[in-house]
């Protein structure tokens, strides 16, 4: 089994820098012509109701077609031009299947922004807009003509590639969005003609399948999850006595212990996933990234002095909610409704715990061998440590906003963790080896000393 | 018990702080810098010498072994066999394994091999540098031969290394590898300026030279120029501007038999010459720009390689009548030249747009000629005769069009080209120019210039 695990970010790295690189990357191989004069980009979030789409656009721009002196201060534009940009923005955005029958443009939401272009020195303001393209009943949102000519109809060089950024019936679901075209005038006629967009066919089994690697990619690249619960997971098999953790408490001691942890874990995490993925509640990320570090750090405490013995599961359980939360941050931008959302969200819990499992079954086995060995209570304190001094690092990475060394280190360490846990696999054999021998030794002196006297 | 759980949390934490707080001064040692091997036989020289020609380079020694330490730059060593120059260690800091390197300088004295002993880390070895006879002598040579002779004159002072970055295929991908941004080598192919020494780097620009016109503002001097400008960007913004960014390239092998195509250029300003079988058969695409417009140097003299063009451009259009200047008017706002690469998809419009030429004022088709020779008489005087002579036999098919010029009237040049998107186009059967003002990008409250000079037929000739 191949665990290949990333530094772990759940932020949204996508910027309008990507589709500018995919599309160069795309077209011309190894060089990038990026225009001086910035380009609106076009993402889209298609499920099976609506196409949901982005508009990044830049003011320098649309202060040429909007013919309105929005430059002066464009902090404020929304405020100040809130209604006529909606209208402007509806006079030249059409979607439709059949021209004289077309879709509903809603205009969610808008918001200003400093975008910066590659390669062209400093940032400029650009305008967000959420607008969703709703088909008429029983049309297909995969294959539609897209009229769109905002900008473009009055600045004649002015282009807007347009990007997929979720498509969930192809499992299409990731940060990283697919450029599929770039709207522009044509040369040789100088008219912009309709854009069509047509998407390959999926199916709810694709895009459940979808979810469900999304789910697995998610704990892989997110160690501070795995951090977490095998942390917790570490003195488990071990018994309390005078508040101090003593021996190996059994194999039925330790199974039974371990599954009621990663159960609590579980349920945890899958309520409030199902919550934040239906929007229910807006937890500001880099809190949530927070109290995952400390989460981590209060399990690395435990593991050295039993802080909740007996009460593990309510602080898997409490830990979860949280944990869950993190992991609902990557549904909401699907704008997923109804059956897709349902699906989505056991598709996704699902490929969280395979994931999990593989990791607890490829690592927890080497904790009871250890466990019953008297070394383990140096490897336990030892890892603890070392897991508190990077959880120690990330909070206050999470908190400054900075990398620090610590942080650094660990991200770094974490790539190798395939061999990290060859390592500890082998470590626990060879301890295991010694304490078997240390042991016989000790049961042959008593024997001889037993039959001198 | 408690308290050694207490000392042991508070030890993590503790220990932690210290990893972070003392992130930075980690290497406080005093040790000697060691090595266990020196591969004098790998050095990397990056440029020959030449005969009684000042010389400055660097030689690149691989050891293994390293002890990690810092070292500090060494005294000069002489050369032996051919005398005159020196090598001096750079300080550095040894890795297990890397190059130290030797900043070369100095004259030499006689053509053959120079060699320097050295000695570091406990090792020595001798590496050599090669010094050739004579600098090529270009001087007899005229056109398009002389280019040839100075851009082998070029190749000559470079490494093995170099010339295979200089010298790549003449392909089509290649020959589109032009920028009017700010990206260095990583839009374009060839050698930066910055990674030439002193004397690659003038005869890098002597075969810039040979190839253009020599008035000034015109030709070399306003490569220079922009090129120079950028300096002026990199002190107010940094970043990716600066001379040392702008590139030289050949595609095919200089030669005056067969094709081959010199780039030259970096922001602002993009060269692309094709020469075959010793003529020049195109001299586009071409790309001029400039930020600021107009600055004054340390001399005290002012700086503006591009106002005579803006100036012929607003000539032009002020001799147009009123109906003129009407009808040549095109509907639209501009941001950009059209056929700036990356833009859309930089094909030509089939339709020409605007007012026909040969439906102009006899005055105001002077003017349009006077202002098409602003770009092609940059290039050298004998190719620039011949494509002028192709454009004006084209000229009364040629058409004039313009954009925003809100201010502008006839009659009044100053009223034309004075905010942002004031835009003005040249297209005939062959030849295509575009200007237009642009907000400044580092300097946002002046207006600064782009432009782009084509050609319908002869771009990317035969590719």
């Amino acid at each position: 089994m191949i665990l290949l695990f990333k530094t772990s970010s759940r932020q949204n790295k996508w910027r309008l820098l990507f589709p500018i690189l995919l599309y160069c990357a795309a077209l011309t191989p190894g060089i990038c012509l990026a225009h001086q004069s910035p380009n609106t980009n076009m993402l889209l979030d298609v499920n099976t109701k609506m196409v949901a789409v982005e508009l990044q656009i830049p003011i320098p721009e649309l202060a040429l077609s909007f013919k309105r002196n929005i430059s002066e201060s464009p902090a404020t534009i929304v405020e100040q031009y809130g209604d006529q940009l909606k209208d402007y923005l509806k006079a030249h955005i059409h979607a439709y299947i059949n021209k004289d029958n077309p879709w509903d443009v809603e205009i969610v939401s808008m918001n200003m922004d400093k975008g910066t272009q590659v390669l062209s020195g400093p940032p400029f303001w650009e305008l967000r807009v959420h607008l969703n393209l709703l088909p008429n009943k029983n049309e297909d949102t995969r294959k539609f003509i897209l009229d769109y000519d905002v900008v473009m109809h009055e600045v004649i060089n002015h282009t807007t590639l347009v990007s997929v950024r979720n498509d969930w019936e192809n499992g299409v679901i990731t940060d990283n969005p697919v450029e599929v075209g770039v709207i522009s005038r044509d040369m040789q006629t100088m008219t912009i003609k309709p854009f069509e967009i047509n998407l390959k066919k999926g199916s709810s089994w694709k895009g459940f399948t979808g979810m469900f690697r999304l789910g697995m990619e998610h704990i892989k690249n997110g160690t501070d999850h795995l951090l977490f619960i095998i942390t917790l997971l570490l003195p488990a098999c071990l018994l309390v006595s005078n508040k101090k953790w003593t021996v190996y408490g059994g194999m039925k001691y330790s199974i039974f212990r371990l599954l009621k942890i990663i159960t609590a874990f579980t349920i945890g995490h899958s309520i409030t996933l199902l919550i934040g993925a239906l929007g229910l509640v807006k937890i500001p990320v880099q809190f949530i990234e927070i109290i995952i570090a400390v989460s981590i750090l209060v399990s690395a405490i435990h593991a050295i002095t039993p802080l909740f013995y007996g009460k593990e599961i309510f602080i898997a359980l409490g830990f979860g909610f949280i944990h869950g939360l993190a992991f609902s941050q990557t549904l909401q931008n699907l704008h997923l409704v109804s059956m897709d959302l349902a699906l989505s969200v056991l598709g996704f819990n699902l490929g969280i715990e395979a994931m999990q499992v593989a990791v607890i079954a490829a690592t927890i086995p080497w904790f009871i061998i250890m466990s019953q060995t008297r070394y383990f209570r140096i490897v336990k304190n030892v890892f603890a440590s070392l897991v508190s001094m990077a959880a120690i690092g990330w909070i206050l990475q999470r908190v400054t906003g900075n990398g620090n060394l610590v942080s650094d280190a660990t991200d770094k360490l974490l790539l190798f963790s395939p061999w990290l846990i060859l390592g500890l696999c082998l470590f626990s054999l060879t301890l295991f080896a010694l304490a078997k021998r240390t042991k016989k030794a000790v049961e042959a002196e008593n024997t001889v000393f037993l039959q001198n006297s | 018990m408690k308290r050694k759980i207490v000392l042991c949390i508070t030890s993590a934490v503790v220990m932690t702080a210290i990893f972070i707080a003392c992130k930075k001064d980690s290497s406080s040692s005093t040790t000697s810098a060691t090595v266990t091997a020196l591969t004098c036989s790998s050095a990397t020289i990056s440029a020959t010498a030449t005969l009684n020609v000042a010389y400055t380079g660097t030689a690149s020694i691989p050891y293994t072994g390293g002890n990690s330490v810092a070292y500090s730059a060494g005294s000069a060593i002489s050369s032996t066999g051919v005398t005159g120059l020196t090598a001096t260690l750079a300080a550095g800091t040894l890795s297990s394994s890397g190059s130290l390197t030797y900043n070369i300088t100095g004259t030499p004295t006689s053509s053959g091999t120079a060699s320097f002993a050295i000695t570091f880390g406990g090792q020595s070895c001798s590496f050599t540098v090669t010094v050739n006879a004579t600098a090529t002598d270009c001087s007899s040579s005229t056109g398009v031969a002389k280019v040839v002779c100075l851009a082998n004159a070029f190749l000559a002072t470079l490494s093995t290394t170099q010339q295979a970055s200089v010298v790549l295929t003449l392909n089509l991908a290649n020959a589109k590898l032009w920028s009017n941004l700010p990206c260095g080598l990583s839009c374009r192919d060839g050698l930066a300026f910055s990674s030439l020494t002193t004397a690659q780097l003038t005869a890098a620009k002597a075969v810039i030279a040979a190839a253009t016109s020599t008035t000034t503002d015109q030709g070399y001097d306003e490569f220079l120029k922009i090129n120079n400008t950028d300096s002026v960007l990199y002190a107010a913004a940094g970043g990716g501007y600066g001379p040392g960014y702008y590139v030289i390239c050949f595609l095919g092998t200089p030669s005056t038999t067969g094709k081959w195509m010199l780039q030259f250029g970096g922001h602002h300003y993009a060269g692309n010459i094709t020469f075959d079988a010793g003529s020049v058969v195109s001299i586009t695409p071409s790309h001029q720009g400039l930020e600021p417009k107009t600055w004054t140097n340390a001399n005290g003299t002012v700086i503006a390689p591009l106002a005579d063009e803006e100036t012929a451009m607003a000539n032009m259009l002020a001799s147009f009548s009123s109906t003129e200047l009407t009808s040549a008017k095109i509907s639209g706002s501009y941001s950009d030249c059209l056929m700036i690469p990356g833009s859309t998809t930089n094909t030509f419009p089939s339709t020409k747009v605007g007012i026909q030429v040969s439906s102009l004022s006899s005055t105001a088709q002077a003017n349009v000629l006077l202002a098409m020779a602003r770009w092609v008489n940059d290039l050298d005087s004998t190719s620039a005769a011949a494509f002028m002579t192709i454009y004006t036999n084209e000229l009364s098919s040629t058409y004039v069009s313009h954009a925003r010029n809100s201010s502008g009237i006839s009659g009044s040049a100053s009223s034309f080209f004075t905010t942002n998107t004031d835009y003005v186009r040249i297209d005939g059967p062959s030849i295509w120019i575009e200007f237009i003002c642009q907000t400044g990008v580092v300097y946002p409250s002046q207006i600064h210039y782009h432009s782009v000079f084509r050609d319908h037929s002869r771009d990317y000739i035969g590719l």
